[in-house]
């Protein structure tokens, strides 16, 4: 069933036109691996789809119903998470807070944003969290973020995603400056997310991942989707090739040939 | 074992060691002079704290969120002079001043933080060129000459500016308001949704916005705040010498960026204590206070002063750099 469908979205940076048109389909408890070349335009369109900034043209829709995401409170609410590239985390605050930033359980919530915080509440959601994801036994609540390695802060991202995203979880680079053992870690949780029903849409430049996690592949040049392919009908030279835009295979049809 | 591990950094965080220095200073010029500990002298203190130390509020909370703000100074002389004017030369009743001066206030930080937040020039620019435009229109329109204050008693001057004694103590009302406020801006920044919100963004504001915190707006708030804040102070120090003066807080900005940094609250955002802020006024105003009871000569108050904030300054990082390292 389908999640979230885009329709020539486009976006320009003065002449720099990043998206010039993107058109896709995501379904229910599906990976899909977005691929390309540095500044493919890539980042621009899950930005795009996660409200960070509003898209010149096109429609985005969202279990068939047409929306318009304004703002990242827009699509936090319409259930898309964002993963972004530079990191999601605010590394002076507690695991906790930045688990629940911008959704803190409070009291008296008829006193706006100057409501007290429900900090018991708050930790204990916090560690329960920690404790489904299997990174409570070596993380307290109550730690700084700032004190966290990379992967473990990659971690706390994602389970933070996995707790509000009733539908879509979006990763841009989510394995990047991990090493293997958290690089695991995080494959591992794409696939547990997946499993749970949601729908994951993957940003990385390393086509062995998209090969262990993804169902498909979009591939997208010079803010263009150029390709689009289940990983059960491709392999990775094919993929290598459309990527950089050489036909690799005909290179080496040719090859063989001779 | 948490518990040990919350006990060993309450004493590592900055305020503690803020705290410790400021009761050793207090030690060293109490003995040093028996007057320092007076009530005359400590009456004399608690005059001057709160109206640095209320500007120094505002000032945490925006540093926390990551900007900051010079213009409070001038927004310091600029407000009493607006509102004398209005009274003695507009005809104007001085609730109505007040109220006035309270406007050009809320102006004035809205129009730095949306010059920040939307136009994208960091704060020290724009304050910067306000604190210019604001001491110089304070400047102008007086001719550069003092206002006499309003100094016939009633309703505004006893909430700005009262006083009353408790014992030998001669206390201002603004004390109170620097408590009051100091309770509240100690809920809001660690207890508050919003307290949450303003440490996000000076943490990482790209993240905060991520997560649909509307980090622009908390940001114009807290300029605003911070000028409201800025000329309250000027008030209730015009209403207590009776004099409201053109140059009236020329380098509070700097004094009050010192008395939050020593605090320990980080001047590039993220980490705020209101706790700390409290006892960087105390200190800052002590030393002040202390360097000329011990016999300090006039023109070299600045030196001790400077190498005092440098000390801490160091201390703090020295402090952060061991946190990191355990
Ligand atoms: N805020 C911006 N202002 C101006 N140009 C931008 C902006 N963001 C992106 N661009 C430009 O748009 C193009 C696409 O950038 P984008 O970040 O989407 O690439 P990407 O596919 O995510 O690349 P990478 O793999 O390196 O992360 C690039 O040419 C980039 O320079
Ligand atoms: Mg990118």
């Amino acid at each position: 069933m389908e999640v979230l469908r885009l329709h020539n979205l486009q976006k320009s940076f003065g002449s720099v036109r990043a998206l010039k048109s993107a058109s896709f389909t995501l379904n229910e408890g599906e990976v899909v691996a977005l691929l390309g070349d540095n500044g493919a335009g890539k980042s621009t369109l899950i930005k795009a789809i996660s409200g960070v900034f509003p898209v010149d043209r096109g429609e985005i829709y969202v279990r068939g119903q047409k929306v318009s995401i304004r703002s990242t409170r827009d699509a936090m609410d319409l259930g898309i998470e964002t993963i972004h590239q530079d990191t999601s985390l605010a590394p002076d605050l507690s695991i906790a807070r930045n688990l629940f930033l911008g959704r803190e359980p409070v009291n008296l919530k008829w006193l706006g944003v100057f409501a007290p915080l429900d900090l018991a509440n708050l930790r204990d959601a916090a560690s329960a969290l920690l404790k489904r994801v299997g990174i409570s036994k070596k993380l307290d609540a109550d730690a700084l973020v700032s004190t966290l390695s990379g992967g473990e802060r990659q971690s706390i991202a994602i389970s933070r995603a996995m707790q509000f995203a009733a539908k879509v979880i979006i990763l841009d680079e989510p394995t990047n400056n991990l090493g293997v053992e958290e690089t695991h870690g995080v494959l591992r949780f794409v696939k547990e997310v997946r499993d749970a029903g949601h729908s994951v849409l993957l940003i990385t430049h390393n086509i062995h991942h998209v090969f262990q996690v993804a169902d498909r592949i979009i591939v997208m040049r010079h803010g263009e989707i150029v390709a689009e392919q289940t990983v059960a009908d491709t392999d990775l030279l094919t993929v290598e090739s459309i990527i950089t835009g050489a036909d690799m295979s005909a290179l080496l049809r040719e090859t063989r040939a001779k | 074992m948490p518990v040990v591990r919350r006990r060993s950094s309450l004493i590592r965080s900055p305020q503690f060691s803020s705290l410790v220095i400021l009761i050793v200073l207090l030690a060293v010029f109490a003995i040093a002079d028996a007057n320092f500990l007076s009530p005359l002298n400590i009456s004399n203190m608690m005059a001057f704290l709160p109206e640095l130390g209320i500007i120094a509020l505002g000032m945490t909370l925006l540093l926390t969120a990551g900007e900051f703000d010079l213009s409070v100074g001038a927004v310091f002389g600029l407000a009493p002079v607006v509102v004398m004017l209005l009274v003695q030369n507009g005809g104007f009743d001085i609730g109505i001043a007040l109220l006035a001066g309270l406007v050009l206030c809320i102006a004035i930080g809205a129009i730095n933080g949306l010059i920040v937040t939307k136009i994208g020039i960091s704060s020290f620019l724009v304050t910067l060129s306000m604190l210019l435009v604001v001491r110089g229109a304070a400047l102008y329109i007086t001719q550069g000459f003092p206002l006499k204050s309003w100094d016939q008693p009633g309703f505004f001057v006893t909430l700005l500016a009262g006083s009353f004694n408790i014992g030998t103590f001669r206390f201002y009302t603004s004390l109170w308001w620097f408590i009051g406020l100091s309770l509240l801006a100690i809920y809001v920044l660690r207890y508050a949704k919003l307290g949450n919100w303003i440490s996000a963004i000076g943490s990482n504001r790209n993240a905060a916005v991520a997560r649909g915190v509307p980090a622009d707006a908390v940001k114009i708030w807290l300029f605003i705040l911070t000028s409201m804040l800025a000329g309250l102070a000027g008030m209730i120090s015009a209403f207590r010498i009776s004099a409201a003066s053109p140059v009236a807080g020329t380098g509070y900005e700097l004094e009050v960026i010192a008395m939050v940094v020593v605090g320990g609250t980080a001047l590039t955002g993220g980490r705020g204590t209101i706790l700390g802020t409290i006892v960087g006024a105390l200190m800052l105003r002590s030393i002040r206070n202390g360097i000329v009871l011990i016999g300090v000569p006039g023109l070299a108050y600045n030196i001790f002063v400077g190498v005092i904030i440098l000390a801490m300054l160091i201390l703090h990082a020295l402090l952060q750099k061991n946190a990191a390292r355990s």
